[in-house]
């Protein structure tokens, strides 16, 4: 489903933050990347977005090579991943309904289908019942589970998500967690990238951890080693 | 692509552009303060370009104004036949500067004459002692343009008709002309500096304005690039508020200019002797006050909004 070759990425002279790292993660993988602030979690998640582009190397997303995808490709790149945001990114102007319609909005997808399919995902998180409120008037846990809808909501076939606990309680964290891990019970591969040595060991699925924008240790039913 | 895929590819496109549309309504009421703003500020560059333009009509109607009561007048001797008188006329007229001659006879001259001076009793009885008529026909010219006055009176200036002519009245008003000719062109002058003057901060703030507009909203721009929006399902929303903006500020632009040239109207009428100036000008130049000022605040407004989106959709 993903494959890394040799990728690297460097911002200037004096910073590597993917350091020739190869990886191969297959459909309907759970897999977390640990690593400490500055190892190039972030920097990876940016690149598997097209956000960022690698220095040197490849990224490969279901056999479509990204390291040089042009700019016209990149929204449909992205409409194929769901990604989650540490820091949310919602639309502060759009109500939680209109957050998650916008992921279909953006493909053309039919008023129709928008209508059958959002009601049903903000079920999925909990959230029918506040479809209408902004997310202004959510807690951060409530967000976050509007950012999980929105990611959902054209059901990709990957979910990224970087941070997604990071801004979260224990309770919301805990939430956050079991959705995912439902998401991947449906066949969906999820690459979840954080810090939380609690999360990672409880998950007890594959762990890459990452160190200098190097790979050092990928495992299967691994733990937070660092 | 088949005939399938591009009935589909079709309907999503319209099906987009239907959004694109619904975004930028929806934009404008939630934003409604900013919206307001940005309105306001573009009704404030207007007005002051269309103070500009009352100026400038005001200045050609008063320049206009004083040009039409400059005129030449020719005096014939006293003996001169009518034939003679006939002569000169038609060479005049025969001037394409010429757009106007008033000839009157010895008889009406000496008749205005009376009228003007009823009152003196003196000049009353020295006309009375005279048998005959002392006075001469005149000819009042007048040209398109009081600079052309110095070719009429230089073509009248010749031997054949020193003899027929007594004098001409230009010599007293050659200077007066010269001057009201350098007024206007550097009224002229001074009016197309300001135009561009006006143009130059129009533009600017209109880029200010918009860019401000843009900034405020960078986070959500970079958002919805996040979430698999293509630059154009971004850029559509800010198109059709750019066009809404232009339509609501030219509009009620008009309606406040319309407003003001019925209230200025009877102060200018009073001056030029002349009524509705502003409100007439206004009517038969409604296309361009409008339709011009509406494309120039359009195509500014969607000019910057690209300008200042690109650093956005960068991501």
């Amino acid at each position: 489903m993903i494959t890394l070759k040799g990728l690297t990425k460097q911002y200037n002279k004096d910073t590597l933050a993917l350091d020739n790292i190869s990886a191969h993660i297959g459909a309907g993988e759970f897999v977390s990347i640990v690593g400490q602030s500055g190892t190039g979690k972030t920097t990876l998640i940016k690149i598997l977005i097209a956000e960022e582009k690698p220095t040197a190397g490849t990224v490969e997303i279901g056999g479509w090579d990204i390291s040089g995808i042009r700019k016209s490709d990149i929204p449909f790149l992205r409409r194929q991943i769901g990604v989650i945001f540490q820091d949310f990114k919602l639309l502060p102007k759009k109500t939680v309904q209109e957050n998650v319609s916008f992921a279909l909005q953006v493909a053309g997808e039919t008023q129709h289908r928008i209508h059958d399919v959002v009601p049903r995902v903000l079920d999925i998180v909990g959230l029918g019942y506040k479809a209408d409120r902004y997310p202004g008037q959510l807690s951060g846990g409530e967000q976050q589970r509007v950012v999980i809808a929105r990611s959902l909501v054209h059901r990709p076939k990957i979910v990224v998500a970087d941070e997604p606990t990071g801004n979260l309680d224990a309770i919301n964290t805990y939430e956050v967690i079991e959705i995912l891990k439902k998401i991947n019970e449906f066949g969906t591969t999820v690459v979840l990238v954080t810090h939380n040595r609690e999360v990672v060991n409880s998950l007890k699925k594959r762990v890459i951890t990452l160190h200098n924008g190097k790979i050092i240790a990928d495992e299967q039913n691994g733990k937070y080693r660092l | 692509m088949n005939k399938t895929g591009n009935i589909a590819f079709k309907f999503s496109s319209m099906v987009s552009f239907l959004r694109v549309i619904k975004f930028a309504f929806q934009d404008l009421a939630r934003n409604i303060s900013l919206s307001a703003m940005t309105v306001l500020i573009l009704i404030l560059m207007l007005l002051s370009v269309n103070t500009l333009l009352v100026i400038r009509v005001l200045t050609r109607e008063a320049i206009t104004s004083i040009k039409s009561q400059i005129d030449v007048s020719v005096y014939f001797e006293n003996a001169v036949s009518q034939q003679s008188i006939d002569e000169v006329i038609s060479f005049v007229t025969s001037f394409p500067e010429v757009i106007g001659t008033e000839y009157q006879s010895k008889e009406q001259v000496l008749e205005a004459f009376k009228k003007t001076h009823e009152n003196d009793k003196h000049i009353s009885e020295a006309l009375a002692e005279l048998k005959e008529n002392p006075l001469g026909a005149v000819l009042i010219i007048q040209t398109r343009d009081p600079a052309e006055y110095k070719n009429i009176i230089d073509a009248l200036s010749v031997p054949e008709y020193e003899d027929i002519i007594e004098a001409k009245t230009f010599d007293d008003t050659e200077k007066a002309i010269e001057r009201i000719d350098m007024i206007t062109k550097q009224v002229e002058r001074l009016s197309y500096a300001l135009t561009i003057f006006f143009a130059v901060i129009a533009f600017l703030i209109i880029f200010n304005t918009i860019r401000v507009a843009i900034y405020t909203q960078r986070i959500e721009i970079a958002i919805k690039k996040l979430v698999g929006a293509t630059d154009w399902f971004i850029r559509g929303p800010y198109i059709v508020e750019a066009f809404l903006f232009s339509v609501l500020s030219t509009f009620l632009t008009a309606v406040i200019v319309f407003f003001a040239f019925r209230v200025l109207d009877p102060y200018v009428a009073a001056v030029f002797e002349q009524p509705s100036i502003l409100t007439q000008y206004f009517f038969s130049h409604i296309l361009l006050l409008l339709g011009g000022q509406f494309m120039a605040v359009l195509f500014l407004t969607i000019m910057t909004s690209f300008l200042a989106m690109r650093r956005h959709l960068r991501v």
